[in-house]
């Protein structure tokens, strides 16, 4: 099970890295499943990173004030499979 | 009708105004030069000094240069100021950096600097800092600081190296917008004068005279509506690659740059190349080859895909803006004003903060607006106080830092902000008597 949260403030460029994530779990479609969650509350956005947009995979911060696009995503959802195995 | 057409028309010369050549010189490099503190510029050359562990002395200072370089987008000064206040070097600096953001954002800066005047902006800078640090020590003595767990402070040890070679691209485009908006010998001399091969006809002399444009003008506004189209196919993909509208649209503007640095005359058909103009000329083609030779494709491709939002952002609303702060100005009595805010007091300044925090206005339009109460005869003190107030506190703001800070804290900052605005644009207008 892979927990995705994407964290950004619901400006332009955070709706971005949120639909590069959509689209990158739509083709790689983790065996276990996921959930996606756009975190939006600044205090909670700070748990993570001071730059938005960021985005966290199973807690970890793979991301933070930049654009990764959708292969760069799948890459680190199969890394993050491989070492929760 | 009547009224009707004589309001649009004072819109229209508001917008003659504003996009006239020397305001693009400015907000054209500002744009870019945003669009890099955005997109290339790593936040740890700033966040690292913003830790807990950070003597206090260091932070202060570099919460305000954080709020010039991190804060160029409205999105990202929340979660910051989260961070720097909970994780980091605690409530004083996250204060700090809190006021100092939306007061110092580049494009405010310059564009009130080639509006209103450099005096104006180099006191909204001055000012903003300082009373920023100030307002940020008040705040720490008032209240308990949150302790800090070391380990939940990691995002603060990283560090990042920038390459000389993006050093280089920020030096030049800072030159770039220094060399269109500075009002020096050197620059506004002509060094030759060129007469155009043809002659205007007595109609279009007639017409631009009757809009009050001249030839260069009428050049900018087209090159301003071309532009547009050509940047939305080049830009707006700009992240999943190059095409050829990419490249059209930056030679067009950099032509449009050279093309508003020389000067010329209404119904004149001569033009002169000033030393404004081949010093742009100099550092388009020093952009050009950085940006070409030692730039990655991903790092331009970033930074234009920043520039573009910015534009796409705020130029539609500050066009509207203007047009409607060109009307504004016609259809209020200049007494009004004068007799509001005319004179520098303590209630005049107190009255143009009150008027920034009722008022909101998107950003760069207080600039526009700030201008048409300065020629209805407000006084150059009020109109910073005002100035430092409207990006700082509309009830907007006020209602967002609520939910993060508490209503307590809020208060005892919004009353700081109003309390040291006022007294800002008081000393200013004090020290414009003075000199």
């Amino acid at each position: 099970m892979l927990t995705i949260k994407v964290l950004g403030s619901g400006c332009p460029n955070c709706q971005k890295v949120e639909a590069n994530a959509r689209e990158a779990l739509a083709m790689f479609r983790p065996p276990g499943g996921y959930e996606i969650e756009h975190v939006k509350d600044p205090l909670g956005i700070s748990e993570y990173v001071l730059k938005t947009p960021g985005l966290v995979i199973n807690e970890k911060v793979v991301s933070e004030g930049r654009i990764p696009d959708s292969s760069e995503i799948m890459t680190w959802l199969a890394d993050t499979l491989l070492d929760t195995e | 009708m009547n009224l009707f057409l004589e309001l649009l028309g004072a819109g229209w010369t508001g917008l003659l105004d504003y996009l006239a050549a020397h305001v693009l010189l400015c907000l054209v490099p500002a744009f870019f030069i945003a669009g890099y503190l955005s997109g290339l510029m790593p936040k740890e050359v700033v966040t690292r000094f913003l830790g807990p562990k950070t003597p206090k002395y260091i932070s202060y200072p570099a919460s305000a240069i954080g709020g010039f370089v991190l804060a160029v987008c409205s999105c990202t000064i929340l979660p910051l100021f989260a961070g720097i206040w909970k994780r980091g070097a605690g409530l004083g600096p996250a204060i700090t950096f809190l006021f100092v953001g939306p007061a110092v954002n580049i494009l405010a800066i310059s564009y009130t600097g080639s509006v209103i005047g450099m005096d104006i902006a180099a006191a909204r800078i001055v000012l903003a800092i300082a009373f920023g640090i100030l307002i940020g020590m008040i705040m720490a003595a008032l209240f308990k600081q949150p302790d800090v767990d070391p380990a939940k402070a990691a995002m603060f040890d990283q560090s990042a190296t920038m390459r000389p070679a993006l050093w280089g691209l920020f030096g030049l485009l800072v030159a770039v917008l220094i060399a269109g908006t500075l009002q020096i010998a050197p620059l506004k001399n002509t060094v030759i004068a060129l007469t155009l091969p043809f002659e205007l006809s007595a109609g279009v002399e007639n017409a631009l005279a009757d809009l009050d444009l001249t030839l260069q003008g009428v050049l900018l506004i087209a090159m301003l509506v071309l532009i547009a189209p050509v940047a939305w196919k080049g830009f707006n993909d700009v992240l999943t690659g190059f095409n050829r509208w990419t490249w059209l649209a930056l030679g067009m503007a950099a032509f449009t740059l050279l093309l508003a640095a020389p000067t010329t005359e209404t119904g004149s058909i001569v033009v002169n190349l000033t030393g404004r103009f081949f010093a742009e000329v100099a550092l388009l083609a020093g952009l050009a080859y950085v940006a070409a030779h030692h730039l990655e494709r991903d790092e331009l491709a970033h930074w234009l895909w920043e520039t573009w939002r910015f534009v796409k952002q705020i130029f539609p609303l500050l066009i509207m803006g203007v047009f409607v702060a060109g009307m504004f100005r016609e259809v209020t009595p200049e007494e009004w004003v004068e007799q509001l805010a005319g004179r520098n007091t303590i209630w005049a300044n107190l009255i143009g903060v009150i008027f920034g925090v009722f008022m909101y206005f998107p950003t760069l339009v207080e600039v526009p607006m700030a201008a048409a109460f300065l020629d209805l005869g407000m006084h150059r003190g009020p109109l910073l106080a005002y100035l430092l107030a409207d990006p700082e506190l509309s009830l907007q703001s006020i209602l967002v830092t609520g939910k993060i800070m508490g209503r307590t804290k809020t208060a005892a900052y919004v009353s700081l902000v109003a309390v040291f605005s006022t007294l800002a644009g008081y000393l200013f207008g004090l020290a414009l008597a003075m000199f």
